[in-house]
């Protein structure tokens, strides 16, 4: 069972490996349409993490994330990319709610109100992290999350510069 | 033998994988879904799994399952959905087994442009006029199948139009196969086609202001539905076969301050009345949504108001209840309750349902919330040395009465939170919640019964070691109506990055004394997720995404998987 589950992890690790980001109008923090696919052109490897404001695993994983970053940076450059996925119920509200946890300063806030970059990510459920690498090509990518498992996340990006 | 074909599969997948790369024929991503209960007598729980509609023949097995693929090959995109029910989980519409291809589309983008045929999901706005959208949780899936255009001028003016008939209503017979059959509300195409457009013309970037963000935005909706011969009377209630709905909007945001309001005409809407006009008539809709705030600095404040009369914008008005007209999926917008979505179990057990006036004797509704986040950093005083997090929200809604007014309207719900996150040291941290809830009995909203809920929440985080982690949920619900006061708790035990176990317990010491437990585990490794459970829930609303849809009480071993590729 263990190396059936193993294997399977393994084939959806190399059919994702050359998955790339696409191009979905979301908004920004600031409410303007925002084009998915320019978060390339900065060239730098990125962590993209899809969450939601009723997804406490979410919100503990970026959490962890933020409270890492200061002594990630100083080994590795790279992005973090925060989106949303909470419809406009909640989108006002996940505004403030990043605001109030002081990630609009180190995280490139999107908003996905009606899930459309979700649905083009593939992505079933949040939470759920992609690694991105300078070239646009996405490395690592990880559902759920267990308290601790930013340091896996940390390995991947580290990994994804040496490639 | 298995693991020869294991090692076959990997190569194959391998050896794939390093092909594309070269030759560069694009890629496929794609997404599996299985949630699967075994349900178990409990007469405790008053659940009989024979009494279940869609459980025959002593089959106490249920399934829900989608798996979604796409294609990318530079600018064109193609992809389809399936979803299987052998049967439907306990709760979900009712429907036999079935297979069937759900979504399918092909998509081409452009810098400026794309143009997408099949399936495709689309929102105007706040989804007010127009929503069409999935959520597995509540069975709601209103795709459109038809054509959409979209014409971008760089980031300064963005158009789209599409045509489309909504999914809704019963499965054709061509795309049931393998022996499954049945109906399935959700699959299938209706007899009504919605046409509609939206223009976004951002005037801040027009005019090269960076401080500034302003924009303006506009749609238009007709929808059209026959009106059927032997209901010729609608049409003497002012009913139309094409309804048109408008909406304009003002977005804008300046160091942090922004505002946001929409106007919202949806035209004639349909409002059930006694049988004497074949139980419709129709009036028209109008919607208005104020939000506005400041984020900066640590502080995040919202102010949200919204009014809301005649705005059920059904697919099916004129159907009967043969194709769905009374589910929770028969909706072409999105109106949801403009109030805390709660998440711990005691504070979920009274969700606001919002008035979209579909019953004669209530138009709607009105009312606002306030939400405020405030970061207490480290080293202030109260931020201590490693910060502080607070949130509080309040809100209140009132019903309209009869005309859309508010003379004489009631009180539908209101509630106040306020919770703080504090970490204590490098291990340990803490969320303490306080929650008042007075809300009105569910659906019928007659405003003459109101019951009030206190509860609190210690939510407390462990972490033994950087893999092994604790926490620990303790709650409390003291009320005096209903069933009266319960109490709660939840243990869960993380061992990183790949296992979690919990158990739970809800307990109803003032009335039934009933526990409905909980116990499960988890694996996640990549892109794979399979958790499974045993336990007994209680009877309910599901509330996702504002909408909420009752489900019965039910006992029993669940397992969920979750891959994406």
């Amino acid at each position: 069972m263990k190396r059936f589950l193993f294997c399977l992890a393994a084939m959806l690790v190399a059919a994702s490996a050359f998955a790339q980001v696409p191009s979905v109008k979301v908004e920004n923090s600031k409410g303007e349409t925002f084009d998915t696919a320019s978060l390339l052109e900065e060239a730098t490897p990125m962590i993209v993490s899809f969450w939601s404001t009723t997804c406490k695993p979410c919100i503990r994983e970026l959490e962890a994330i933020y409270e890492s970053l200061p002594d990630w940076l100083e080994e590795v450059d790279f992005r973090v990319v925060a989106v949303s996925t909470d419809d406009s119920r909640q989108l006002a509200k996940a505004k403030s709610f990043a605001e109030g946890r002081g990630w609009g300063s180190d995280f490139t806030l999107l908003f996905d109100k009606n899930q459309d970059f979700m649905r083009a990510m593939n992505v079933p459920v949040v939470p759920h992290v992609f690694v991105i690498d300078a070239k646009g090509k996405i490395v690592f990518s990880h559902t759920a999350y267990v308290q601790g498992g930013e340091v896996e996340l940390f390995e991947a990006v580290k990994k994804s510069v040496r490639k | 033998m298995k693991k020869t074909v294991l090692a076959i599969l990997c190569l194959a997948f391998a050896a794939a994988a390093s092909a594309q790369e070269k030759k560069d024929w694009g890629y496929v991503t794609g997404s599996l879904e299985s949630n699967n209960n075994l349900y178990v007598e409990d007469v405790a729980n008053d659940f009989y799994p024979s009494m279940q509609p869609q459980l025959k023949d002593g089959n106490t097995f249920a399934s829900n399952d989608y798996l979604k693929v796409d294609y990318y090959k530079d600018r064109l995109s193609a992809g389809l959905q399936m979803e299987m029910y052998s049967p439907t989980l306990v709760g979900y519409p009712i429907s036999e087994n079935v297979l069937a291809l759900s979504n399918l589309y092909v998509s081409w983008k452009d810098k400026s442009y794309s143009v997408t045929a099949g399936t495709f999901y689309d929102q105007f706005g706040s989804g007010l006029l127009f929503r069409s959208w999935e959520d597995r949780m509540l069975g709601l899936n209103n795709a459109l199948l038809g054509v959409r255009a979209t014409y971008g001028w760089e980031d300064k003016i963005a158009f789209k139009a599409f045509w489309g008939i909504p999914r809704l209503g019963k499965i054709s017979d061509n795309v049931a196969m393998m022996g499954y059959e049945g109906d399935f509300f959700g699959f299938g195409l209706t007899d009504v086609n919605v046409a509609g457009a939206d223009l976004s013309i951002s005037i801040s970037r027009l005019l090269g202001m960076d401080a500034l963000s302003l924009s303006l935005e506009g749609s238009v909706l007709n929808k059209h539905e026959a009106i059927p011969v032997d209901f010729e009377k609608l049409s003497e209630a002012g009913c139309l076969e094409n309804n048109i709905g408008w909406s304009g909007r003002l977005n804008m945001d300046y160091d942090g301050f922004f505002f946001k309001g929409e106007y919202v005409d949806a035209g004639k809407q349909i409002v059930s009345v006694p049988a004497a006009m074949n139980g419709r008539k129709a009036e028209n809709g109008n919607a208005q949504l104020v939000e506005l705030g400041y984020n900066g600095n640590g502080l995040g404040l919202t102010v949200t108001g919204r009014r809301m009369q005649r705005m059920n914008q059904r697919i099916y008005n004129y159907n009967g209840s043969d194709n769905g007209y009374e589910s929770a999926a028969n909706m072409l917008s999105y109106r949801p309750a403009m109030s805390t979505q709660y998440t711990y179990m005691l504070t979920t057990l009274n969700p606001y349902s919002p008035q979209v006036g579909d019953k004669v004797i209530k138009a709607g509704e009105i009312g606002g919330q306030i939400d405020a986040f405030y970061n207490f950093r480290r080293g202030t005083k109260l931020g201590g040395k490693r910060g502080m997090k607070v949130h509080a929200n309040f809100s209140s809604w009132y019903s309209l009465n009869e005309n859309g007014g508010t003379e004489g309207s009631e009180l539908l719900y209101r509630d106040f939170s306020i919770d703080v996150e504090k970490q204590w040291t490098k291990k340990f941290k803490s969320t303490l919640m306080y929650c008042m809830q007075d809300y009105n009995k569910h659906h019928e909203m007659t405003g003459r019964y109101i019951g009030t809920a206190h509860v609190v929440v210690a939510d407390m985080l462990y972490k033994w070691t950087s893999k092994l982690s604790s926490r620990l949920e303790l709650q409390y619900l003291s009320s005096k109506d209903d069933q009266k006061d319960w109490m709660a708790g939840l243990l869960e035990v993380n061992f990183a990055p790949h296992w979690s176990v919990f158990a739970s317990d809800m307990w109803n010491h003032g009335d039934t004394k009933l526990h409905y437990y909980n116990a499960g585990v988890s694996f996640s490794m990549s892109n794979l997720r399979v958790a499974a459970g045993y336990g007994r829930y209680r009877a309910g609303y599901i509330c996702s995404g504002g909408v909420c849809r009752a489900i019965p009480a039910y006992t029993g071993a669940n397992l969920s998987l979750t891959a994406s590729f």
